[in-house]
């Protein structure tokens, strides 16, 4: 809401106050004043009437101008307005003059000397908006009266004005009134408010009847204004509309606009002799379609608000009026409509058609129910005034709802107890008085308040207090904190193991990212590894890009890979933890990407990353949440897609679910980002069932204190063999006596005939004794004669 | 004559030995002079011809002139060894700039540092973590929030809807209304960090997802000194003791009165900067009195219990900290961002 300045002092004394003290009241009652502005500035400006004007002899528009400028001498000034000529009165800006765009300084233009310029609005800072397009192509043309030589330039053309830009928030629709906003500042600065009412007396009863037929439109008021004149309206009106940034088209538009920014109500007039009869009725089941104003046609669907003459819709309530009875220059008897429609009604119907105006926006907010005659009267006193009315009717009024209670029964104690203040009777009373709250008080706490009618927001006691605390300032609420009950604030088991995880892969080294939830219809499927399940789609996306909910974070971090990869940072580790919604579930997921190398020693060693780099960020998770390796394994991941490496994948199993698969890319996945040859690592995983797993205590096992014994062995036996295959094996036979298995070595090469691998191994045993060398040798032999039945074996060593 | 001799031998021993420079070449001496077969020795052979008092002078001097040898060799030797010793680590030195074997931490993107930091200064408070769906009904981001079907706030231009009652939620606040629902009517105190949507192009300052972390305390007796005090303490510990908060009135649907709360600005100390468009001032959060109509449909007599609850954007607080200038950095993961957060607070 833009508020003059210029306007509001006709309403509320702001003698002694600046435009920047008025706005920090006001933003300090909760009315935010999102800027000041002056509507135009300029110094040295004075009005010339030009004498002569002579074409610049080398250029093809210029004129050479020889302008009176009254007790300032006669100047000479070179200008390039196609409409600048002999006679006519101008805005000069003298030399020396500072406008918004810079200073004016006498110069030489093309060997003519100039001194000064000959000024349009624009170049004194105007919004291009307020104006017509003549007004923005060439110098503003003055009346013939103008005053030559007048220092107060823009008094005289009424600019001389302050701006407050209102933020109006959703509960104070209110202030979408000056009348209103005169009231507030008032309230604030405790100013004496002065709001004028008129009454004007009916000289005959119209025929016209007015209702509705939708309880979507609950007040409808209207009269009839008969032998109006159209012409433009007096410089007052459109001064005032220019402030507040609209623009004046002629004397019945420009008041039914004035009128609403002055009171907050909307009106909209009708050209009585255009109508098919005198009837004005909404209506909300109308289907079918409608020329507007605007010449173009709409589509009226079922639930948009109608006003209908006969059952032929005249205008879109609130919205736009139709061309067929419009009130145009030829336009001589009308009828004005007053009425209260319901919001989210017209916001439907606005953004359905893209049709939003300052009417529209004032019903979304919300409109004072209860003022339409008042306003009606107003509006038909500038109308008899400025447009030459002949006579006018009474007024009809349909209303279906009943005046609101606005009594509320409240005590200052409840007030203080929700501010934690500790304000009196007095002060509270004067504080609500000063914002037309009647206050009456039935004991020393308790007391009735009564809203002020154009208070649609206050309802309840929780409302005053904020009333008071809002008029007096929140300086004295004091701080203190709460005395609540001792609590010990912690995460959950299930947000500790989560962090947990989060902090073990960032101590690994690996990124945490951060990735939208929001992809793409054509990547919403790609390396959907663990297949979950079906995605919400959004009604109303903003783009392609942002249209399903995602179910898995696996390809969104691969884009945030790609994106580093193509800005020449290639080697990675990232991963993000998100909660995914699909359909039928809402999971904790986790995904990991690992990119080119893994940098030991920065660049000086280094080497390219591979599934066994992922395999132990998996291991590493699990162990840190205390879960043995015994409880979970890994298997191969088969998938007829080609996302992962056959080879070189696999699946978490816990609880014999597949929680997670991971792997190196599959050579054809790599195509549509910008990796070329570098490895690429994958995973995604599901956290639930590891965030919620049972874990006992670690209970201290007793270290042997009798010494161990190492012993290698190394045999070739089938590719297809899996280690862990072997040292679950050899556990097994050696039980009891085998400590540790650990695999140091694997070869597959010349040397290694068939399908076969060579596998080194070494065991370390250990008992509650000492072993014997007989026990040692028993238990390899055993060993290796049990591995030779199960693999086939084929010992070296 | 034989005696000349001795001492002929032990003056070229010495003489050697002093001059040998290195371990191999001494030992070489130490064999040449003192091995069985050395000349030394082999005059011992010739003991045999001398008298018993002869002999043993001879013998005396003989043992004497090979302790002597010995001596000066060994010396020879344990600084030859010292020397090859420090030759040898002189050699060894290296260049202590090259790079080390390190696993540096990975970088925390900003969005997961304010939350935890913010959770930490919570949880400290006595707060509990919630969290809720980011798929909500509308029930719980709209309705129950006392923000009914025809409430201006709920512009569809604002929200994705997924259906007429399902949507992506566009605050944290409908976690209120869950920990109500959860609470059955007692005290409660929790925070909630997420993710929101709204419908927003995304450009420097708007995201169409974005992160708020919402509070809410429920109890007797609660006023909005309260919330002034606990959201003092809070700006404290994220952006310093020196900070000082001023709360604006403000409006939401859910809360009444509603504030908006400043933080004075920490680039200028409140002095006004570019940074605090001069107001000294920089806004962070918002919050207020939880409406009595929400306490009512969540459950609780606004006669007996009170609350205050409040919503911080998380993007905007690592913003404000880190003078990151595009909210878009947050989503890009660029690893040149990332690993400016690798400190730990």
């Amino acid at each position: 809401m833009l508020v003059s300045l210029r306007e509001l002092k006709k309403y509320v004394n702001l003698e002694g106050l600046t435009a920047e003290e008025i706005a920090e009241g006001l933003t300090f009652a909760g009315i935010e004043v999102e800027e000041v502005t002056t509507l135009a500035s300029g110094t040295n400006l004075t009005i010339g009437h030009i004498l002569e004007c002579e074409n610049h002899p080398d250029s093809d528009h210029l004129h050479i101008l020889q302008v009176d400028l009254g007790k300032y001498g006669v100047e000479q000034i070179v200008c390039g307005a196609p409409n600048a000529r002999k006679g006519l009165k101008v805005i000069v800006s003298r030399v020396g003059a500072k406008l918004p765009g810079g200073e004016i300084k006498a110069s030489t233009i093309r060997g003519v000397s100039s001194n000064g310029m000959c000024c349009s609005l624009l170049e004194l800072g105007v919004d291009s908006k307020y104006l017509s397009p003549e007004q923005t192509k060439g110098i503003e043309e003055l009346p013939e009266d103008a005053p030559i030589g007048i220092d107060n330039v823009l008094e005289y053309l009424g600019l001389d004005d302050q701006i407050l830009n209102l933020k109006v928030l959703a509960n104070r629709p209110d202030l979408l009134s000056l009348y209103n906003v005169a009231r507030e500042v008032g309230a604030i600065f405790e100013r004496e408010v002065k709001i004028p009412t008129y009454i004007v007396k009916a000289d005959f009863n119209t025929e016209l009847k007015v209702g509705s037929l939708t309880d979507k439109c609950t007040q409808f008021s209207g009269r009839e204004i008969n032998n109006i004149v159209i012409k433009e309206s007096p410089k007052f009106i459109q001064n005032a509309l220019r402030s507040m940034g609209v623009r004046s088209i002629n004397n019945i538009v420009d008041i039914g606009n004035y009128v609403m920014l002055l009171t907050g109500q909307p009106l909209h007039m009708y050209d009585k002799d255009k109508l098919p009869a005198h009837n004005l009725f909404a209506e909300s089941e109308y289907e079918g379609s409608f020329v507007a104003l605007d010449e173009k046609t709409y589509d009226i669907v079922k639930g948009d608000i109608v006003i209908c003459s006969d059952h032929k819709p005249m205008c879109l309530g609130g919205v736009m009026g139709s061309l067929e009875c419009a009130v145009d220059a030829s336009s001589k008897n009308i009828y004005i409509e007053a009425a209260s429609f319901d919001g989210a009604s017209i916001r439907h119907t606005s953004s359905r058609l893209g049709l939003s105006s300052e009417s529209s926006q004032r019903f979304v907010k919300g409109t004072n129910h209860f003022q339409a005659e008042d306003v009606i009267n107003f509006a038909t006193y500038l109308i008899k005034e400025y447009c030459d009315a002949k006579s006018v009717s009474n007024i009809v009024t349909y209303q279906s709802e009943a005046k609101p209670d606005l009594t509320l029964k409240c005590s200052v104690s409840k007030i203080n107890n929700r501010l934690g203040t500790s304000f009196s009777k007095e002060e509270v009373k004067k504080a609500l008085s000063r914002l037309n709250f009647e206050v009456k008080f039935v004991d020393d706490d308790n007391f009735v308040s009564v809203t002020p009618s154009y208070r649609l927001d206050v309802t309840c006691d929780a409302d005053l207090s904020e009333e008071v605390i809002r008029l007096l300032g929140f300086d004295f609420v004091p701080s203190i904190l709460p005395e609540l009950n001792v609590k010990v604030g912690a995460l959950s088991a299930k947000q500790k193991r989560l962090r947990n995880i989060r902090e073990y892969l960032l101590s690994q080294g690996v990124d945490e990212c951060l990735t939208y939830s929001l992809v793409s219809k054509k990547n919403a499927d790609k390396f959907n590894l663990l297949n979950s399940e079906e995605k919400y789609q959004l009604l109303n996306p903003l783009t392609d890009e942002r249209e399903i909910f995602r179910s898995h974070i696996a390809y969104s971090l691969l884009e945030s890979a790609n994106f580093n990869v193509s800005r020449q940072v290639k080697d990675l580790q990232l991963f993000e933890c998100a909660n995914i919604v699909t359909k039928s579930s809402r999971s904790e997921h986790l995904s990991i990407v690992l990119v080119g190398n893994k940098l030991l020693r920065e660049q000086m060693e280094k080497r390219p990353v591979n599934f066994f780099d992922l395999k132990g960020l998996v291991e590493g998770i699990f162990t840190i949440l205390g879960i043995e390796s015994s409880r979970y394994k890994f298997e191969r991941f088969v998938s007829e897609k080609e996302e992962l490496h056959p080879g070189k994948s696999a699946k978490i199993i816990f609880q014999n679910n597949c929680i997670g698969v991971f792997g190196e890319l599959h050579p054809n996945a790599l195509a549509e980002f910008d990796f070329g040859k570098l490895p690429v690592l994958l995973l995604e995983m599901n956290l639930d069932s590891l965030l919620e797993a049972k874990v006992s205590v670690n209970k201290m096992q007793p270290i042997s204190r009798f010494p161990t014994v190492s012993r290698d062995l190394a045999f070739v036996v089938d590719k297809k063999v899996a280690a862990s295959e072997i040292i679950k094996a050899i556990k097994m036979i050696g039980k009891g006596i085998v400590k540790e298995v650990n695999i140091f070595d694997v070869y597959e090469g010349i040397n290694i005939i068939g399908n076969r691998k060579s596998v080194a191994i070494n065991i370390t045993l250990g008992s509650d004794h000492t072993l014997t060398d007989k026990e040692i040798v028993d238990t390899m032999d055993k060993i290796k004669f049990e591995l030779n039945k199960k693999f086939d074996i084929e010992l070296r060593m | 004559m034989e005696d000349n001799k001795i001492e002929e031998i032990v003056a070229i021993a010495l003489s050697e030995t002093e001059s040998s420079d290195n371990s191999d070449q001494l030992q070489e001496i130490r064999n040449r002079y003192l091995s069985k077969k050395s000349e030394l020795m082999s005059l011992m052979s010739n003991l045999g011809e001398l008298s018993i008092e002869k002999r043993k002078e001879f013998g005396q001097k003989l043992n004497a002139a090979k302790a002597k040898i010995s001596e000066v060799i060994n010396a020879k030797q344990e600084e030859l060894k010292k020397r090859e010793l420090a030759a040898r680590l002189a050699k060894e030195e290296i260049d202590i700039s090259l790079p080390s074997y390190q696993t540096l931490p990975g970088g925390k993107n900003p969005f997961h540092v304010i939350i935890d930091e913010m959770t930490d200064i919570f949880l400290g408070m006595g707060f509990e973590v919630e969290d809720g769906p980011e798929v909500e009904q509308d029930l719980y981001n709209f309705e129950l929030l006392n923000i009914p079907h025809d409430h201006p706030a709920r512009d569809m231009q604002d929200t994705f809807y997924i259906s007429d009652s399902l949507l992506l939620r566009t605050h944290t606040s409908p976690v209120q209304a869950h920990a109500m629902e959860k609470a059955q009517g007692k005290p409660v105190r929790i925070i909630c960090p997420g993710k929101t949507y709204r419908r927003d192009d995304d450009d420097a300052t708007h995201s169409h997802q974005f992160g708020q972390i919402e509070g809410l305390v429920i109890d007797k007796n609660i006023n909005i000194g309260h919330l002034k005090a606990t959201l003092e303490l809070f700006a404290k510990k994220m952006f310093g003791e020196k900070r000082e908060i001023r709360l604006r009135p403000s409006y939401f649907p859910f809360t009444e009165p509603s504030v908006e709360v400043d933080i004075t600005c920490a680039n200028c100390d409140g002095k006004g900067c570019s940074m605090c468009k001069g107001t000294g001032y920089i806004e962070v959060l918002g919050g207020g009195m939880v409406h009595p109509n929400v306490l009512k449909m969540n459950g609780y007599d606004p006669e007996e219990y009170s609350g205050f609850a409040f919503g911080i954007g998380i993007e905007r607080v690592a913003i404000l900290r880190y003078g990151i200038d595009d909210i878009r950095k947050f989503y890009q993961n660029d690893v040149r961002f990332l690993h400016q957060y690798r400190k730990k607070a």
